[in-house]
C-alpha cells in the first residue's frame, strides 16, 4: 500500500513539475506498473564526485541555487524521486525533448550519482 | 491538481539523502611540492569565465587561476536579440567578475593578452606584464573577416553594425532601427558558415520585426543571406508568416548571387539581383578565431583544432581552446557549447595538475530562439568525444504546429537557461 502511494506520489510530483495537464492522468496507471515492477530497493548507489561532475551539465539550465525561472529547481530533491523523474524522461513518459535527450544517455549509476549530488544541495525556497 | 512539496515527499518515502555519509574521495595532489599549479585563462566570456570558475571552485584552492579579460562587464550576445525586441533591458544582459573573485578566489586581471609564448609558457599582456602558466585556456571568441564583405570595415561598422560581439554595437542597431522613417527598410546580411550562433541572425530579424510591428508597422525587413539555407529555417519561416506576414523577405544567396558591395555612406547593398537601399542595416561578416589564438600558434586556417576528449589544442598540449575559436565539430558555436566544453576542459586540467579524477567527456547544447511574444523554439543535441571530432549522440528540434502552451513554455525555459548559464559563469 505504501509502495502504491509512493508511486502515485511520484507520478503526481512528476506532473506538477512539468505542469502537465490533467488529461494525461490516464497514464498514472502505466507509470505505477512501470515503477513497481522495477522497485528501487534499498539506498540509491552512486558516486558523489561523479555526480558533481555530471551535475555540471544540469546546472547550465537548472540553477545550482535552485532558483525557479522557467526551468524547475532540482536541488534538494529526494534521491529516489529524482531517479523516477529521470527515468520517466528516459522512457519518454515525460515530454520535454531537451530532458529526454539528457536522460536518454544516463545509465543507472550516473542517475544515482546525480541524485545523490542534488539531494545534498539546499532545496529551493 | 494538488501539488505536494518535496519535503512532504521525502517524509512519505521515509528516506532522506544522508549527505554527511557521502564523503568526498581523497584527491592526491600531483604538484604537492613547490608552488601551486597555475592556470591562466584568456577571455572572460562563455568559455573562459566558466573554465576559470570550475577550475577554481572544484580545485578548492589547490590551483591558482588568473583570468585575463579587458572588459569590466561582459554583455552577453545571447539575449541581445531579446533586447532588440524590447523583451530585455540592456543592463540585464551585463555581468561583472566580482563573483569569480569573491566566491572562488580567481585573480581577474582586466587587461588584453597581447601574445602567448608557448615555448616558455608565458602570456604577455598589453600593459607589458608577463604571466607564466602551467596550463593556458584560450577562449577569445571570434574576430571579423572584414574583407569578406566588399566595402565593409571597422569604420563601416558604425553605420552598419554587426553587433556580433559583446559590446555596444547592439545598442547602435537598436538606435538605428528606432530612427527608421515610417515604412522604412531594415537590411540584415547574415554571415557565411561557420559562424557564431547559427540561428542568431534569424532570431535578430524576428526580434526587430517584433519591435517594428509595434512601432513602425509598415516597415520592411530584407535578409540578404550569404547562404542558400539556414538554421531552424522551417520554424522561422513559419513563425514569420504567422506573426509578421509580409514584413520579412529572405533572399537566398542563390537568388541574389552574393554581396558585391556595401556602401555605408549611401546605405546601399549591391547584389547581382539588385541594389538594396537600407534605412538601417546590420552586416555580419565571415568570422575567424580571436587573434590571440592565431598568435599562440594553435590555429589551422581560421580556427583552432582540439582533442575532443579534453579540448586541448592539437598543436600544444598545455593550451586548451574553448568556444567559438575552436574546431568543435559537430557542436555549433554557441554560448551553451562553450560552457559545456569549459567543464570538460576544467575536469581534464584539474586531473593533470592535481591528480583529481578525470571523468569521460560529455557535451551538450541547446539553442533557444524567440520568434515573437511567447513563441519560443529550440534545437539541441548531446555529444561525446569521438577519436577525431566531437560526435553527436542524439538531437531534437521544435516542430511546426506545436500548441501555444508548448511555445510559451519553451520561451520561459530560455529565460531559465539564461539565468542558469550566467550564474554558472559568474556566480
Ligand atoms: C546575436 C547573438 C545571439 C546569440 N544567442 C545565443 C544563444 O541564444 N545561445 C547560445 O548558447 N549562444 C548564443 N550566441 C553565441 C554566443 O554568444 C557565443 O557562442 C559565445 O559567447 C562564445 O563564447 P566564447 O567564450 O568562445 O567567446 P566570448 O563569449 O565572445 O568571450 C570571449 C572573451 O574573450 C575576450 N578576449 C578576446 N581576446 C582577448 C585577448 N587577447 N585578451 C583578453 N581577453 C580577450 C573578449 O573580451 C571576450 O570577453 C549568440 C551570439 C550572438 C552574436
Amino acid at each position: 500500500m505504501v509502495r502504491v502511494l509512493v508511486v502515485l506520489y511520484i507520478s503526481i510530483n512528476i506532473f506538477s513539475i512539468t505542469q502537465a495537464v490533467a488529461e494525461r492522468s490516464g497514464k498514472l496507471e502505466t507509470k505505477a506498473i512501470l515503477i513497481t515492477t522495477h522497485p528501487n530497493e534499498g539506498p540509491v548507489k552512486g558516486d558523489f564526485e561523479y555526480g558533481e561532475y555530471l551535475a555540471a551539465e544540469c546546472v547550465t539550465c537548472h540553477s545550482a541555487t535552485g532558483k525557479d525561472k522557467g526551468i524547475p529547481p532540482i536541488t534538494g530533491w529526494d534521491a529516489e524521486g529524482f531517479i523516477s523523474v529521470m527515468n520517466a524522461y528516459k522512457i519518454k513518459d515525460l515530454e520535454n525533448p531537451a530532458m529526454q535527450l539528457i536522460a536518454a544517455r544516463l545509465d543507472e549509476e550516473q542517475m544515482a550519482s546525480l541524485a545523490l549530488y542534488f539531494a545534498t544541495l539546499p532545496e529551493a525556497e | 491538481m494538488t501539488k505536494i512539496n518535496r519535503r512532504q515527499f521525502s517524509a512519505l518515502l521515509g528516506t532522506t539523502a544522508a549527505a554527511g555519509a557521502l564523503a568526498m574521495p581523497n584527491v592526491t595532489g600531483a604538484a604537492s611540492h613547490g608552488a601551486k599549479p597555475k592556470v591562466v585563462v584568456i577571455g572572460g566570456g562563455a568559455g573562459g569565465a566558466t573554465a576559470a570558475r570550475y577550475i577554481a571552485k572544484d580545485s578548492k584552492g589547490e590551483i591558482d587561476v588568473i583570468l585575463i579579460e579587458p572588459s569590466k562587464r561582459y554583455y552577453t550576445c545571447f539575449f541581445s536579440n531579446l533586447y532588440l525586441g524590447d523583451f530585455r533591458e540592456y543592463a540585464s544582459i551585463g555581468h561583472g567578475y566580482d563573483g569569480l573573485a569573491n566566491n572562488h578566489g580567481v585573480n581577474v586581471v582586466h587587461d588584453w593578452a597581447a601574445s602567448v609564448d608557448g615555448a616558455n609558457k608565458k602570456v604577455i599582456l598589453a600593459s607589458g606584464a608577463s604571466i607564466s602558466y602551467d596550463k593556458l585556456v584560450i577562449s577569445p571568441g571570434i574576430d571579423m573577416k572584414y574583407d569578406s564583405v566588399p566595402g565593409y570595415s571597422v569604420e563601416a561598422q558604425s553605420k552598419m553594425p554587426h553587433g556580433w560581439k559583446s559590446g555596444t554595437q547592439v545598442q547602435a542597431i537598436k538606435h538605428r532601427v528606432a530612427n527608421m522613417p515610417e515604412g522604412g527598410t531594415f537590411v540584415m546580411v547574415p554571415p557565411p558558415n561557420p559562424f557564431r550562433c547559427p540561428p542568431g541572425p534569424y532570431e535578430r530579424v524576428s526580434m526587430i520585426a517584433n519591435y517594428l510591428k509595434k512601432n513602425n508597422p509598415t516597415a520592411k525587413i530584407i535578409i540578404l543571406d550569404t547562404k542558400p539555407k539556414f538554421s531552424k529555417q522551417g520554424l522561422f519561416e513559419d513563425g514569420w508568416q504567422r506573426h509578421y506576414d509580409g514584413m520579412i523577405e529572405w533572399i537566398s544567396s542563390e537568388v541574389h548571387g552574393g554581396i558585391k558591395n556595401v556602401n555605408p555612406d549611401t546605405m546601399e547593398i549591391e547584389t547581382d539581383l539588385d541594389t538594396f537601399k537600407a534605412d538601417a542595416a546590420s552586416v555580419v561578416p565571415a568570422q575567424k578565431a580571436g587573434a590571440i589564438a592565431m598568435n599562440a600558434g594553435v590555429t589551422d586556417g581560421d580556427w583552432a583544432p582540439i582533442m575532443p576528449a579534453t579540448m586541448a589544442s592539437k598543436a600544444d598540449p598545455n593550451i586548451y581552446v574553448l568556444g567559438d575559436a575552436s574546431v568543435a565539430k559537430s557542436m555549433p558555436k554557441s554560448g551553451f557549447s562553450a560552457n559545456s566544453q569549459a567543464k570538460v576542459a576544467a575536469n581534464a586540467i584539474r586531473g593533470e595538475l592535481t591528480g583529481s579524477k578525470v571523468f569521460e567527456a560529455r557535451f551538450a547544447n541547446t539553442c533557444w530562439s524567440l520568434i515573437s511574444d511567447n513563441d519560443g523554439v529550440k534545437v539541441g543535441a548531446s555529444y561525446k568525444a569521438g577519436a577525431e571530432k566531437i560526435d553527436v549522440v542524439d538531437k531534437f528540434i521544435s516542430k511546426n504546429g506545436e500548441d501555444e502552451a508548448t511555445r510559451k513554455a519553451t520561451y520561459e525555459e530560455s529565460e531559465g537557461w539564461y539565468s542558469g548559464i550566467t550564474a554558472d559563469m559568474f556566480s
